[in-house]
């Protein structure tokens, strides 16, 4: 009997000490799930142009929809922002048999990623950034295809920021 | 009934030279333990502490994880000061520190050519890096460098090579120390800190190789690091400090993993030279043995003696090593690609290392016990 009370106590300090660490960080998943209502659209918008396209005909705080697939470097997502860069869905990226483990930095591509790159950034109604990761508020992934509504910035440099209200996510 | 505790204790001081050359033996196993956990730690903790969560590290895109690589435009900080606002601001000084970093040959009066880590620096430097503080001399002006507590280790010369006043070659110039730094351990303690535009004419270059910047309070890394990926053209990335270090904990994981198989390793080779100690120990003693036997001592009392025996000879070695290792080897400094780290003898160094110890003497000592205690009490006290 006293090995078993023993065995009971072992085996509930097992269960506590394994037990996941309560998330007292970051947002939790109702408080995300009720944000990405706001910002994911539920039919893919039309007309959408290619990220290169757009860099060469948008103007800054032109409506903007654009297609891109998530990319551009090995980390192409913000951490804590709802903000990541596109890249135009004509540059190929490396295809499994090159071997490359992050083949959405395009390596392969380099040259053409420049022109064909934009960033974009989920804001609010005030216009900031979302503050939840984009992988969370979106569903998404490296190389996942979007399309992105949204109000064009341009600078000098010709860089293309998207400031998004809506994202539809193309089914893979 | 047990055996008296005194038995035990005086077995180990009648035979001293068996018993000397065990406890060597025992010590040496256990001071290797040391020397590879003081090493383990030492470089965990000189990577844990070298990142501060508030420092951004603004580098080359194409760089991917190693600063000394990177290349960014000279106008990058002033950009950057410009462009966020969720930089530090004291007395109307930002707290953006521009540096140039590499890795070069550096010559000291008793070295020539060690390969160093070199760090072109502001004023700004030590607003940023806030743990770094002159501990010995003056900050450098041109021409003067000033230097981490374990540069010399790094270098692999002597600590007096490095004095306040001696000089030193790299990248075709000659450079007076002016001082000497501590950072509570962070990985710039083996680095040489020189003025920036000083070294950006020796070098002839006029880049950097990274921005680092304090955040001010309640500000995001988050904002930096969109900051660099809307501006594509400038291919730059932002990076917490504390998370670059932490990648570089990830980059040396096979190491501290390599180091542990090797705590294995010593370990389990201990384990054997304390058995084969222990058989020679015990096989002396089979008519001593069977004469407790026949006293009517039990062979649990007597099993219990042994390894009584070899917990305590384990005890004094671990105790011994223990002793040695904080004298003389926490703190020492040793030289690492990254730089340069100091063996850390801490707590847990001291767990694992006495714990090995320990458990020597428990596993070196049962199984002879156990064959010794096998045999007929008849036929052992007839052994010779």
């Amino acid at each position: 009997m006293r090995m078993m009370n023993w065995i009971c106590v072992a085996a509930l300090a097992v269960v506590v000490g394994c037990g996941e660490k309560p998330t007292a960080e970051g947002p939790d998943a109702a408080e995300v799930a009720a944000a990405s209502v706001l910002y994911v659209a539920e039919a893919e918008p039309e007309g959408a142009v290619g990220v290169g396209e757009a860099r060469e005909s948008a103007e800054s705080d032109q409506a903007v929809t654009l297609v891109g697939r998530i990319g551009g470097s090995s980390k192409p997502f913000v951490e804590g922002l709802a903000a990541f860069t596109i890249v135009d869905p004509k540059v190929p990226y490396c295809a499994d048999d090159e071997g490359c483990p992050t083949p959405w930095d395009y390596c392969c591509t380099q040259p053409q990623v420049k022109e064909n790159i934009a960033t974009v950034k989920v804001v609010d109604a005030d216009g900031g950034p979302v503050a939840f990761d984009a992988r969370k508020l979106l569903n998404v992934k490296e190389l996942s295809t979007v399309v992105v509504q949204g109000t064009a910035n341009r600078d000098d440099q010709g860089n293309l920021t998207v400031a998004a209200n809506k994202v539809f996510v193309r089914a893979e | 009934m047990l055996l008296p505790w005194e038995y035990g204790v005086r077995n180990l001081a009648r035979r001293p030279v068996r018993t000397g050359l065990t406890l060597l033996a025992l010590a040496t196993v256990v001071m290797l333990v040391f020397v590879v956990v003081g090493f383990i730690r030492g470089l965990e903790q000189s990577l844990s502490v070298s990142g501060d969560d508030d420092v951004v590290l603004v580098y080359s895109v194409n760089s991917e994880e190693n600063i000394e690589n990177s290349s960014i435009a000279a106008r990058s900080p002033a950009l950057l000061s410009a462009s966020l606002g969720g930089t530090w601001k004291r007395f109307g000084v930002d707290h953006v520190s521009p540096e140039l970093y590499l890795g070069t040959r550096v010559s000291t009066s008793d070295q020539e050519n060690g390969l160093g880590l070199v760090r072109g620096v502001t004023y700004r430097a030590p607003l940023v890096r806030r743990n770094v503080k002159i501990i010995d001399g003056v900050w450098p002006e041109q021409n003067e460098v000033i230097v981490g507590r374990l540069a010399s280790a790094k270098l692999g010369s002597h600590s007096d090579a490095l004095a306040i006043g001696k000089t030193i070659q790299f990248e075709g110039e000659t450079w007076t120390v002016s001082g000497h730094f501590a950072a509570d351990g962070a990985a710039y303690e083996s680095e040489i800190w020189c003025d920036l535009s000083a070294f950006q004419t020796v070098t002839k270059r006029q880049d950097l190789s990274l921005v680092a910047l304090l955040l001010a309070p309640g500000a995001s890394a988050a904002e930096i690091e969109l900051f660099c990926k809307e501006r594509t053209d400038l291919e730059l990335r932002a990076l917490r400090e504390s998370d670059y270090y932490a990648s570089l904990q990830q980059h040396y994981r096979p190491v501290r993993l390599l180091a542990w198989f090797v705590v294995a390793l010593v370990s389990g080779a201990g384990v054997f030279a304390g058995l084969n100690m222990m058989y020679g120990a015990v096989a002396g003693r089979i008519r001593e043995l069977a004469t407790l036997q026949a006293l009517g001592f039990r062979r649990r009392a007597i099993l219990l003696s042994l390894v009584q025996e070899g917990v305590l000879l384990a005890a004094a070695a671990s105790l011994l090593s223990g002793v040695i290792a904080l004298t003389m080897l926490n703190g020492l400094a040793v030289r690492f690609t990254m730089g340069a780290f100091t063996l850390r003898i801490d707590s847990v160094a001291i767990l694992v290392g006495c714990g090995v110890g320990l458990l020597l003497g428990v596993l070196g000592a049962l199984p002879p016990a156990l064959k010794a205690l096998r045999e007929s009490v008849a036929i052992s006290l007839k052994a010779v």
